[in-house]
Protein backbone atom coordinates (compact mmCIF):
# COMPACT_ATOMS: atom_id res chain seq x y z
CA UNK A 1 0.00 0.00 0.00
CA UNK A 2 2.80 2.59 -0.44
CA UNK A 3 0.68 3.95 -3.42
CA UNK A 4 -2.15 5.67 -2.51
CA UNK A 5 -3.70 8.17 -5.80
CA UNK A 6 -4.92 11.28 -4.98
CA UNK A 7 -8.04 12.94 -6.12
CA UNK A 8 -6.12 14.51 -9.65
CA UNK A 9 -5.25 10.22 -10.08
CA UNK A 10 -8.85 9.17 -9.60
CA UNK A 11 -10.47 12.00 -12.05
CA UNK A 12 -7.73 11.43 -14.30
CA UNK A 13 -8.34 7.82 -14.77
CA UNK A 14 -12.12 8.51 -14.64
CA UNK A 15 -11.76 10.34 -17.60
CA UNK A 16 -9.65 8.04 -19.35
CA UNK A 17 -6.27 10.51 -19.08
CA UNK A 18 -4.56 8.49 -16.68
CA UNK A 19 -1.42 7.05 -18.77
CA UNK A 20 1.21 4.19 -18.94
CA UNK A 21 2.49 3.50 -15.53
CA UNK A 22 0.33 5.68 -13.62
CA UNK A 23 -2.67 3.98 -15.15
CA UNK A 24 -0.96 0.70 -14.31
CA UNK A 25 -0.65 1.81 -10.72
CA UNK A 26 -3.73 3.26 -10.18
CA UNK A 27 -5.22 -0.14 -11.98
CA UNK A 28 -3.21 -2.26 -9.40
CA UNK A 29 -4.29 -0.20 -6.65
CA UNK A 30 -7.67 -0.25 -7.36
CA UNK A 31 -8.02 -4.26 -7.44
CA UNK A 32 -6.42 -3.87 -3.20
CA UNK A 33 -8.82 -1.12 -2.23
CA UNK A 34 -12.87 -1.71 -2.31
CA UNK A 35 -12.86 1.62 -1.18
CA UNK A 36 -11.44 3.32 -4.12
CA UNK A 37 -13.55 0.78 -6.40
CA UNK A 38 -16.86 1.94 -4.46
CA UNK A 39 -15.42 5.89 -5.02
CA UNK A 40 -14.84 5.01 -8.50
CA UNK A 41 -18.54 3.08 -9.03
CA UNK A 42 -19.99 5.82 -7.95
CA UNK A 43 -18.68 8.66 -10.14
CA UNK A 44 -18.97 6.42 -13.14
CA UNK A 45 -22.74 6.52 -11.93
CA UNK A 46 -22.83 10.09 -11.51
CA UNK A 47 -21.39 10.69 -14.77
CA UNK A 48 -23.91 8.31 -16.40
CA UNK A 49 -26.34 10.56 -15.14
CA UNK A 50 -24.98 13.77 -15.49
CA UNK A 51 -24.67 12.61 -19.04
CA UNK A 52 -28.94 13.01 -19.24
CA UNK A 53 -28.62 16.84 -19.60
CA UNK A 54 -29.31 17.58 -23.22
CA UNK A 55 -28.10 20.25 -25.18
CA UNK A 56 -30.14 22.84 -26.35
CA UNK A 57 -30.68 23.32 -30.02
CA UNK A 58 -29.52 26.60 -30.97
CA UNK A 59 -29.14 28.79 -34.64
CA UNK A 60 -26.10 30.40 -34.56
CA UNK A 61 -26.91 34.20 -35.96
CA UNK A 62 -25.14 35.48 -38.54
CA UNK A 63 -22.11 37.10 -37.20
CA UNK A 64 -20.08 39.22 -40.49
CA UNK A 65 -17.97 40.97 -38.19
CA UNK A 66 -14.14 41.41 -38.55
CA UNK A 67 -12.01 43.41 -37.54
CA UNK A 68 -11.99 45.51 -40.33
CA UNK A 69 -15.40 46.15 -40.56
CA UNK A 70 -16.19 46.63 -36.82
CA UNK A 71 -13.89 49.48 -37.24
CA UNK A 72 -14.93 51.13 -39.99
CA UNK A 73 -18.62 50.78 -39.04
CA UNK A 74 -17.85 51.84 -35.31
CA UNK A 75 -15.71 55.14 -36.94
CA UNK A 76 -18.60 55.50 -39.31
CA UNK A 77 -20.93 55.74 -37.21
CA UNK A 78 -19.48 58.10 -34.64
CA UNK A 79 -20.63 61.01 -33.76
CA UNK A 80 -16.93 62.63 -34.82
CA UNK A 81 -16.88 61.40 -38.19
CA UNK A 82 -20.69 62.82 -38.33
CA UNK A 83 -19.45 66.37 -37.37
CA UNK A 84 -16.38 66.11 -39.80
CA UNK A 85 -18.57 64.98 -42.73
CA UNK A 86 -20.75 68.15 -42.41
CA UNK A 87 -18.29 70.55 -41.56
CA UNK A 88 -16.89 69.16 -44.61
CA UNK A 89 -19.83 69.09 -46.79
CA UNK A 90 -20.70 72.63 -45.52
CA UNK A 91 -17.27 73.57 -46.68
CA UNK A 92 -17.64 72.08 -49.79
CA UNK A 93 -21.42 73.46 -50.44
CA UNK A 94 -19.58 77.00 -49.50
CA UNK A 95 -16.70 76.70 -52.33
CA UNK A 96 -19.57 74.95 -54.57
CA UNK A 97 -21.19 78.82 -54.50
CA UNK A 98 -17.99 80.61 -54.48
CA UNK A 99 -17.09 79.14 -57.87
CA UNK A 100 -20.28 79.75 -58.96
CA UNK A 101 -20.36 83.13 -58.31
CA UNK A 102 -16.29 83.42 -59.02
CA UNK A 103 -16.30 84.97 -55.24
CA UNK A 104 -12.57 86.05 -54.95
CA UNK A 105 -11.42 86.91 -51.28
CA UNK A 106 -7.48 88.46 -50.56
CA UNK A 107 -6.02 89.78 -48.01
CA UNK A 108 -2.69 91.38 -48.77
CA UNK A 109 -0.78 93.91 -46.38
CA UNK A 110 -3.86 95.51 -44.36
CA UNK A 111 -6.49 94.81 -47.13
CA UNK A 112 -9.07 92.62 -47.02
CA UNK A 113 -11.34 92.63 -50.65
CA UNK A 114 -14.20 90.53 -51.00
CA UNK A 115 -15.34 90.37 -54.64
CA UNK A 116 -17.85 88.51 -57.17
CA UNK A 117 -16.79 88.27 -60.46
CA UNK A 118 -13.58 89.84 -62.34
CA UNK A 119 -11.52 91.92 -60.04
CA UNK A 120 -11.27 95.43 -60.96
CA UNK A 121 -7.69 96.66 -61.36
CA UNK A 122 -8.19 100.13 -60.32
CA UNK A 123 -7.41 98.63 -56.56
CA UNK A 124 -4.37 97.58 -57.75
CA UNK A 125 -3.09 100.83 -59.43
CA UNK A 126 -4.26 102.90 -56.98
CA UNK A 127 -2.00 100.71 -54.64
CA UNK A 128 0.86 101.48 -56.80
CA UNK A 129 0.52 104.71 -56.94
CA UNK A 130 0.76 105.46 -53.31
CA UNK A 131 4.47 105.17 -52.85
CA UNK A 132 5.71 107.03 -55.28
CA UNK A 133 8.46 109.04 -53.20
CA UNK A 134 6.25 111.16 -50.84
CA UNK A 135 8.09 111.60 -47.78
CA UNK A 136 5.91 112.08 -44.60
CA UNK A 137 7.21 115.92 -44.30
CA UNK A 138 6.44 116.95 -48.03
CA UNK A 139 2.71 115.53 -47.20
CA UNK A 140 2.67 117.81 -44.57
CA UNK A 141 3.61 120.50 -46.42
CA UNK A 142 1.25 119.95 -49.34
CA UNK A 143 -1.55 119.42 -46.99
CA UNK A 144 -0.65 122.79 -44.99
CA UNK A 145 -0.01 124.89 -48.46
CA UNK A 146 -3.60 123.34 -49.53
CA UNK A 147 -4.92 124.52 -46.12
CA UNK A 148 -3.71 128.19 -45.73
CA UNK A 149 -4.72 128.51 -49.11
CA UNK A 150 -8.42 127.30 -48.19
CA UNK A 151 -8.28 129.53 -45.50
CA UNK A 152 -7.78 132.77 -47.36
CA UNK A 153 -10.14 131.85 -50.19
CA UNK A 154 -12.68 131.26 -47.28
CA UNK A 155 -11.13 134.35 -45.14
CA UNK A 156 -11.72 136.50 -48.57
CA UNK A 157 -15.14 135.65 -49.70
CA UNK A 158 -16.07 135.81 -46.15
CA UNK A 159 -15.27 139.41 -45.74
CA UNK A 160 -16.96 140.38 -49.02
CA UNK A 161 -19.72 138.95 -48.07
CA UNK A 162 -19.54 140.73 -44.76
CA UNK A 163 -19.17 143.72 -46.04
CA UNK A 164 -22.39 143.26 -49.18
CA UNK A 165 -24.07 142.53 -45.73
CA UNK A 166 -23.32 145.18 -44.05
CA UNK A 167 -24.10 147.69 -46.78
CA UNK A 168 -27.45 146.01 -47.75
CA UNK A 169 -28.13 146.42 -43.95
CA UNK A 170 -27.12 149.94 -43.42
CA UNK A 171 -29.01 150.75 -46.60
CA UNK A 172 -32.58 149.25 -46.10
CA UNK A 173 -32.05 150.89 -42.42
CA UNK A 174 -31.93 154.29 -43.40
CA UNK A 175 -34.52 153.97 -46.34
CA UNK A 176 -36.69 152.19 -43.88
CA UNK A 177 -36.37 155.03 -41.14
CA UNK A 178 -36.89 157.87 -43.49
CA UNK A 179 -40.75 155.90 -44.92
CA UNK A 180 -41.30 155.54 -41.39
CA UNK A 181 -40.21 158.91 -39.99
CA UNK A 182 -43.13 160.87 -42.96
CA UNK A 183 -45.45 158.43 -42.03
CA UNK A 184 -45.65 159.40 -38.60
CA UNK A 185 -45.62 163.30 -39.33
CA UNK A 186 -48.37 162.71 -41.79
CA UNK A 187 -50.47 160.53 -39.18
CA UNK A 188 -49.90 163.14 -36.41
CA UNK A 189 -50.63 165.95 -38.84
CA UNK A 190 -54.09 164.81 -39.86
CA UNK A 191 -55.56 163.03 -37.14
CA UNK A 192 -57.29 165.74 -34.99
CA UNK A 193 -59.38 167.37 -37.47
CA UNK A 194 -60.36 164.57 -39.58
CA UNK A 195 -61.89 162.87 -36.09
CA UNK A 196 -63.72 166.11 -35.83
CA UNK A 197 -64.85 166.34 -39.77
CA UNK A 198 -65.37 162.39 -38.98
CA UNK A 199 -67.54 162.71 -35.83
CA UNK A 200 -69.29 165.86 -36.92
CA UNK A 201 -70.75 163.40 -40.06
CA UNK A 202 -71.89 160.38 -38.32
CA UNK A 203 -73.77 162.82 -36.11
CA UNK A 204 -75.60 164.43 -39.14
CA UNK A 205 -76.26 161.45 -40.93
CA UNK A 206 -77.62 160.20 -37.94
CA UNK A 207 -79.68 163.15 -37.33
CA UNK A 208 -81.14 162.76 -41.07
CA UNK A 209 -82.21 159.11 -40.37
CA UNK A 210 -83.88 159.58 -37.19
CA UNK A 211 -86.12 162.63 -39.44
CA UNK A 212 -86.63 160.60 -41.99
CA UNK A 213 -87.60 157.34 -39.83
CA UNK A 214 -89.70 159.77 -37.38
CA UNK A 215 -91.80 161.47 -40.67
CA UNK A 216 -92.52 158.01 -42.06
CA UNK A 217 -93.77 156.86 -38.99
CA UNK A 218 -96.13 159.61 -38.26
CA UNK A 219 -97.52 159.42 -42.12
CA UNK A 220 -98.42 156.22 -41.64
CA UNK A 221 -100.09 156.57 -38.32
CA UNK A 222 -102.30 159.45 -39.75
CA UNK A 223 -102.94 157.28 -42.93
CA UNK A 224 -103.98 154.26 -41.05
CA UNK A 225 -105.82 156.27 -38.36
CA UNK A 226 -107.96 158.18 -41.20
CA UNK A 227 -108.31 154.66 -42.74
CA UNK A 228 -109.98 153.27 -39.90
CA UNK A 229 -112.24 156.27 -39.38
CA UNK A 230 -113.00 156.04 -42.73
CA UNK A 231 -114.36 152.51 -41.97
CA UNK A 232 -116.05 152.91 -39.22
CA UNK A 233 -118.20 155.44 -40.45
CA UNK A 234 -119.04 153.44 -43.44
CA UNK A 235 -119.52 150.68 -40.71
CA UNK A 236 -121.91 152.12 -38.90
CA UNK A 237 -124.10 153.77 -42.12
CA UNK A 238 -124.57 150.18 -43.38
CA UNK A 239 -125.89 149.09 -40.04
CA UNK A 240 -128.15 152.31 -39.47
CA UNK A 241 -129.26 151.58 -43.44
CA UNK A 242 -129.77 147.56 -42.65
CA UNK A 243 -132.02 148.54 -39.47
CA UNK A 244 -134.19 150.90 -41.13
CA UNK A 245 -134.64 148.41 -43.98
CA UNK A 246 -135.40 145.69 -41.18
CA UNK A 247 -137.82 148.38 -39.46
CA UNK A 248 -139.56 149.02 -42.94
CA UNK A 249 -140.18 145.19 -43.58
CA UNK A 250 -141.75 144.40 -40.36
CA UNK A 251 -144.20 147.37 -40.42
CA UNK A 252 -145.18 146.48 -44.14
CA UNK A 253 -145.55 142.37 -42.67
CA UNK A 254 -147.37 144.09 -39.65
CA UNK A 255 -149.80 146.45 -42.56
CA UNK A 256 -150.67 142.85 -44.51
CA UNK A 257 -151.59 141.01 -41.27
CA UNK A 258 -153.98 144.00 -40.30
CA UNK A 259 -155.78 143.84 -43.39
CA UNK A 260 -156.34 140.00 -44.03
CA UNK A 261 -157.70 140.01 -40.14
CA UNK A 262 -160.42 143.07 -41.57
CA UNK A 263 -161.21 140.65 -44.16
CA UNK A 264 -161.72 137.86 -41.97
CA UNK A 265 -163.99 139.65 -39.41
CA UNK A 266 -166.28 141.18 -42.38
CA UNK A 267 -166.87 137.68 -43.98
CA UNK A 268 -167.52 136.44 -40.43
CA UNK A 269 -169.58 139.18 -39.78
CA UNK A 270 -171.24 138.77 -43.30
CA UNK A 271 -171.83 134.82 -43.21
CA UNK A 272 -173.59 135.25 -39.38
CA UNK A 273 -176.13 137.96 -40.71
CA UNK A 274 -177.44 135.59 -43.73
CA UNK A 275 -177.04 133.02 -40.82
CA UNK A 276 -179.84 135.11 -38.66
CA UNK A 277 -181.86 135.97 -41.86
CA UNK A 278 -182.38 132.22 -43.28
CA UNK A 279 -183.70 131.30 -39.70
CA UNK A 280 -186.48 134.23 -39.24
CA UNK A 281 -187.72 133.13 -42.55
CA UNK A 282 -187.69 129.58 -41.81
CA UNK A 283 -189.56 130.13 -38.51
CA UNK A 284 -191.52 132.43 -40.46
CA UNK B 1 -22.50 11.15 -24.87
CA UNK B 2 -21.02 13.05 -27.50
CA UNK B 3 -22.40 10.89 -30.65
CA UNK B 4 -19.45 11.41 -33.41
CA UNK B 5 -22.08 13.67 -35.77
CA UNK B 6 -20.71 15.40 -38.78
CA UNK B 7 -20.73 18.70 -36.68
CA UNK B 8 -18.25 17.26 -33.88
CA UNK B 9 -16.09 15.78 -36.90
CA UNK B 10 -15.87 19.04 -38.09
CA UNK B 11 -14.84 20.71 -35.17
CA UNK B 12 -12.30 18.26 -34.83
CA UNK B 13 -10.70 18.81 -37.87
CA UNK B 14 -11.37 23.05 -38.18
CA UNK B 15 -7.24 23.63 -38.07
CA UNK B 16 -7.51 24.64 -42.15
CA UNK B 17 -10.46 26.99 -40.91
CA UNK B 18 -8.83 28.54 -38.31
CA UNK B 19 -5.43 29.31 -39.77
CA UNK B 20 -7.83 30.67 -43.19
CA UNK B 21 -9.53 32.84 -40.30
CA UNK B 22 -6.60 34.36 -38.94
CA UNK B 23 -5.57 35.32 -42.27
CA UNK B 24 -8.62 37.31 -42.24
CA UNK B 25 -10.81 35.41 -44.45
CA UNK B 26 -14.93 36.30 -43.28
CA UNK B 27 -15.98 33.15 -44.89
CA UNK B 28 -13.76 30.88 -42.55
CA UNK B 29 -14.61 33.14 -39.78
CA UNK B 30 -18.63 32.46 -40.16
CA UNK B 31 -18.05 29.34 -40.82
CA UNK B 32 -15.95 28.66 -37.06
CA UNK B 33 -19.04 30.74 -35.62
CA UNK B 34 -21.04 28.45 -37.40
CA UNK B 35 -19.54 25.15 -35.71
CA UNK B 36 -18.56 26.22 -32.24
CA UNK B 37 -21.71 28.59 -31.49
CA UNK B 38 -23.87 25.69 -30.29
CA UNK B 39 -21.26 24.72 -28.22
CA UNK B 40 -20.33 27.73 -26.71
CA UNK B 41 -23.78 28.55 -26.17
CA UNK B 42 -24.65 25.49 -24.19
CA UNK B 43 -21.86 26.18 -22.20
CA UNK B 44 -23.12 29.29 -21.39
CA UNK B 45 -26.81 27.55 -20.72
CA UNK B 46 -24.83 25.31 -18.56
CA UNK B 47 -22.74 27.99 -16.68
CA UNK B 48 -26.02 30.80 -16.26
CA UNK B 49 -28.98 28.26 -16.51
CA UNK B 50 -30.38 31.31 -18.71
CA UNK B 51 -31.57 31.66 -21.97
CA UNK B 52 -30.65 35.51 -22.50
CA UNK B 53 -27.32 35.51 -20.50
CA UNK B 54 -25.93 32.39 -22.19
CA UNK B 55 -26.82 34.16 -25.51
CA UNK B 56 -25.31 37.28 -24.78
CA UNK B 57 -22.51 35.77 -23.87
CA UNK B 58 -22.07 33.35 -26.43
CA UNK B 59 -22.76 36.52 -29.15
CA UNK B 60 -19.86 38.57 -27.11
CA UNK B 61 -17.69 35.51 -27.44
CA UNK B 62 -18.01 35.10 -31.13
CA UNK B 63 -17.56 39.23 -31.80
CA UNK B 64 -14.11 39.17 -29.81
CA UNK B 65 -13.15 35.34 -31.39
CA UNK B 66 -13.51 37.54 -34.65
CA UNK B 67 -11.99 40.35 -33.84
CA UNK B 68 -8.79 38.77 -32.26
CA UNK B 69 -8.34 35.48 -34.29
CA UNK B 70 -5.21 37.19 -35.85
CA UNK B 71 -3.58 37.08 -32.77
CA UNK B 72 -3.79 33.37 -31.79
CA UNK B 73 -0.84 32.32 -32.26
CA UNK B 74 -1.09 28.27 -32.13
CA UNK B 75 -4.01 27.49 -33.91
CA UNK B 76 -4.20 23.59 -32.45
CA UNK B 77 -4.97 25.50 -29.04
CA UNK B 78 -7.87 26.92 -30.97
CA UNK B 79 -10.68 25.40 -28.69
CA UNK B 80 -8.93 26.38 -25.58
CA UNK B 81 -8.39 29.84 -26.70
CA UNK B 82 -12.13 30.16 -27.88
CA UNK B 83 -13.32 28.50 -24.12
CA UNK B 84 -10.89 31.07 -22.39
CA UNK B 85 -12.89 33.74 -23.92
CA UNK B 86 -16.35 32.06 -23.21
CA UNK B 87 -15.62 31.91 -19.59
CA UNK B 88 -14.61 35.79 -19.29
CA UNK B 89 -17.35 36.53 -20.62
CA UNK B 90 -19.68 34.39 -18.64
CA UNK B 91 -17.97 35.89 -15.53
CA UNK B 92 -18.36 39.20 -16.94
CA UNK B 93 -22.03 38.55 -17.43
CA UNK B 94 -21.87 36.97 -13.66
CA UNK B 95 -19.95 40.03 -12.14
CA UNK B 96 -23.02 42.82 -13.99
CA UNK B 97 -25.93 40.34 -12.80
CA UNK B 98 -24.69 40.97 -9.44
CA UNK B 99 -23.93 44.48 -9.49
CA UNK B 100 -27.40 45.42 -10.87
CA UNK B 101 -29.14 43.17 -8.32
CA UNK B 102 -32.36 42.36 -10.86
CA UNK B 103 -34.08 39.92 -10.65
CA UNK B 104 -34.35 37.64 -13.80
CA UNK B 105 -38.31 37.44 -14.73
CA UNK B 106 -37.98 33.76 -15.27
CA UNK B 107 -36.77 33.81 -11.97
CA UNK B 108 -39.60 35.85 -9.89
CA UNK B 109 -42.24 34.20 -12.38
CA UNK B 110 -41.78 30.36 -11.64
CA UNK B 111 -42.49 28.59 -15.67
CA UNK B 112 -42.56 25.60 -14.37
CA UNK B 113 -45.58 26.30 -11.59
CA UNK B 114 -47.96 27.94 -14.75
CA UNK B 115 -46.43 26.33 -18.30
CA UNK B 116 -47.57 23.00 -19.25
CA UNK B 117 -45.26 20.31 -20.11
CA UNK B 118 -42.16 21.26 -22.22
CA UNK B 119 -43.80 19.76 -25.61
CA UNK B 120 -41.89 21.88 -27.47
CA UNK B 121 -38.67 20.88 -26.57
CA UNK B 122 -39.39 17.30 -28.09
CA UNK B 123 -38.05 17.68 -31.50
CA UNK B 124 -37.55 14.30 -31.73
CA UNK B 125 -41.07 13.25 -32.15
CA UNK B 126 -41.19 9.85 -33.40
CA UNK B 127 -39.67 9.13 -29.74
CA UNK B 128 -41.93 8.59 -27.06
CA UNK B 129 -43.30 11.11 -25.94
CA UNK B 130 -43.62 10.32 -21.86
CA UNK B 131 -39.79 9.35 -22.02
CA UNK B 132 -38.93 12.89 -23.96
CA UNK B 133 -40.52 14.30 -21.01
CA UNK B 134 -39.04 12.46 -18.11
CA UNK B 135 -35.66 13.36 -20.07
CA UNK B 136 -36.50 17.22 -19.80
CA UNK B 137 -37.49 16.93 -16.43
CA UNK B 138 -34.15 15.07 -15.24
CA UNK B 139 -31.66 17.66 -17.34
CA UNK B 140 -33.71 20.06 -15.94
CA UNK B 141 -33.24 19.15 -12.42
CA UNK B 142 -29.68 18.40 -13.85
CA UNK B 143 -28.94 22.15 -14.64
CA UNK B 144 -30.42 23.33 -11.28
CA UNK B 145 -28.16 20.72 -9.46
CA UNK B 146 -24.97 22.02 -11.64
CA UNK B 147 -26.54 25.68 -10.82
CA UNK B 148 -26.08 25.43 -7.48
CA UNK B 149 -21.95 24.39 -7.37
CA UNK B 150 -19.83 27.70 -6.91
CA UNK B 151 -18.63 29.14 -10.06
CA UNK B 152 -14.83 27.48 -9.57
CA UNK B 153 -16.54 24.41 -10.09
CA UNK B 154 -19.22 24.83 -12.18
CA UNK B 155 -16.56 26.00 -14.88
CA UNK B 156 -14.77 23.08 -14.49
CA UNK B 157 -17.18 20.22 -14.62
CA UNK B 158 -19.04 21.85 -17.76
CA UNK B 159 -15.90 22.08 -19.27
CA UNK B 160 -15.54 18.81 -18.30
CA UNK B 161 -17.99 16.62 -18.50
CA UNK B 162 -19.99 18.09 -21.44
CA UNK B 163 -17.56 20.09 -23.65
CA UNK B 164 -15.14 17.09 -23.35
CA UNK B 165 -11.98 18.95 -22.78
CA UNK B 166 -8.92 17.10 -21.51
CA UNK B 167 -7.71 18.18 -18.26
CA UNK B 168 -4.71 20.15 -19.94
CA UNK B 169 -6.76 22.55 -22.05
CA UNK B 170 -9.07 23.07 -18.94
CA UNK B 171 -5.78 24.42 -16.89
CA UNK B 172 -4.63 26.18 -19.94
CA UNK B 173 -8.31 28.04 -20.45
CA UNK B 174 -8.69 28.62 -16.59
CA UNK B 175 -4.85 29.64 -16.40
CA UNK B 176 -4.77 27.61 -13.05
CA UNK B 177 -2.34 24.04 -12.70
CA UNK B 178 -4.04 20.58 -13.91
CA UNK B 179 -4.17 19.84 -10.44
CA UNK B 180 -6.23 22.37 -9.56
CA UNK B 181 -8.31 21.79 -12.53
CA UNK B 182 -8.49 17.94 -11.00
CA UNK B 183 -9.36 19.30 -7.23
CA UNK B 184 -12.09 21.37 -8.30
CA UNK B 185 -13.49 18.51 -10.92
CA UNK B 186 -13.17 15.97 -7.72
CA UNK B 187 -15.25 18.31 -5.48
CA UNK B 188 -17.50 19.22 -7.89
CA UNK B 189 -18.77 16.13 -8.82
CA UNK B 190 -18.82 15.66 -4.99
CA UNK B 191 -21.12 18.06 -4.58
CA UNK B 192 -23.07 17.28 -7.30
CA UNK B 193 -23.55 13.99 -6.01
CA UNK B 194 -24.83 14.76 -2.55
CA UNK B 195 -27.00 17.17 -4.25
CA UNK B 196 -28.56 14.48 -6.36
CA UNK B 197 -28.80 12.07 -3.66
CA UNK B 198 -30.81 14.22 -1.74
CA UNK B 199 -32.88 14.32 -4.73
CA UNK B 200 -32.69 10.39 -5.24
CA UNK B 201 -31.34 10.71 -8.06
CA UNK B 202 -28.98 7.90 -8.95
CA UNK B 203 -27.97 5.80 -12.44
CA UNK B 204 -30.18 3.17 -10.74
CA UNK B 205 -33.43 5.27 -10.43
CA UNK B 206 -32.81 7.01 -13.35
CA UNK B 207 -32.47 3.44 -15.33
CA UNK B 208 -35.51 2.16 -13.74
CA UNK B 209 -37.79 5.31 -14.79
CA UNK B 210 -36.32 5.71 -17.82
Amino acid sequence: MSYKPNEGAMMAYLYGELEGSEKGKFEQYLLTSAEARMELEKLKGLRSVLSHVQDKEVIAPPIFIDSNTSKRNSFFQSTTFKTIIGIAASLLLLMMVGKMTDTRVQFSGNEFTMSFGEVRTQPEERVVEVPTGLTANEVQAMINNSLADNNQVVQTSLDESQKKLNESIRMNLVANSKKVDENLKQASLASQEQIQQYVSSLQTGNMEVMKDYFKMTSNDQKQYIEDLLVDFAKYLQQQRNDDLMFMQARLNNLEQNTDVFKQETEQILSSIITNANVKQTTRN
Amino acid sequence: MHAETLLDIAMMHSDALVERAKQGDQNAQGKLVQLWYKRIYNFGFKFFHDHDLAMEATQKTFISMCKNIASLQDSGRFKSWVYTIAVNYCREETRKMKVSRSLSFDKVWNPEAESSPKWDSASHRHQNPEKQFQQGELSEILQEALAALNEDQREVVIMKEYEGLKFREISEVLNISENTVKSRMYYGLDTLRKILEKKNITKETIHYEL
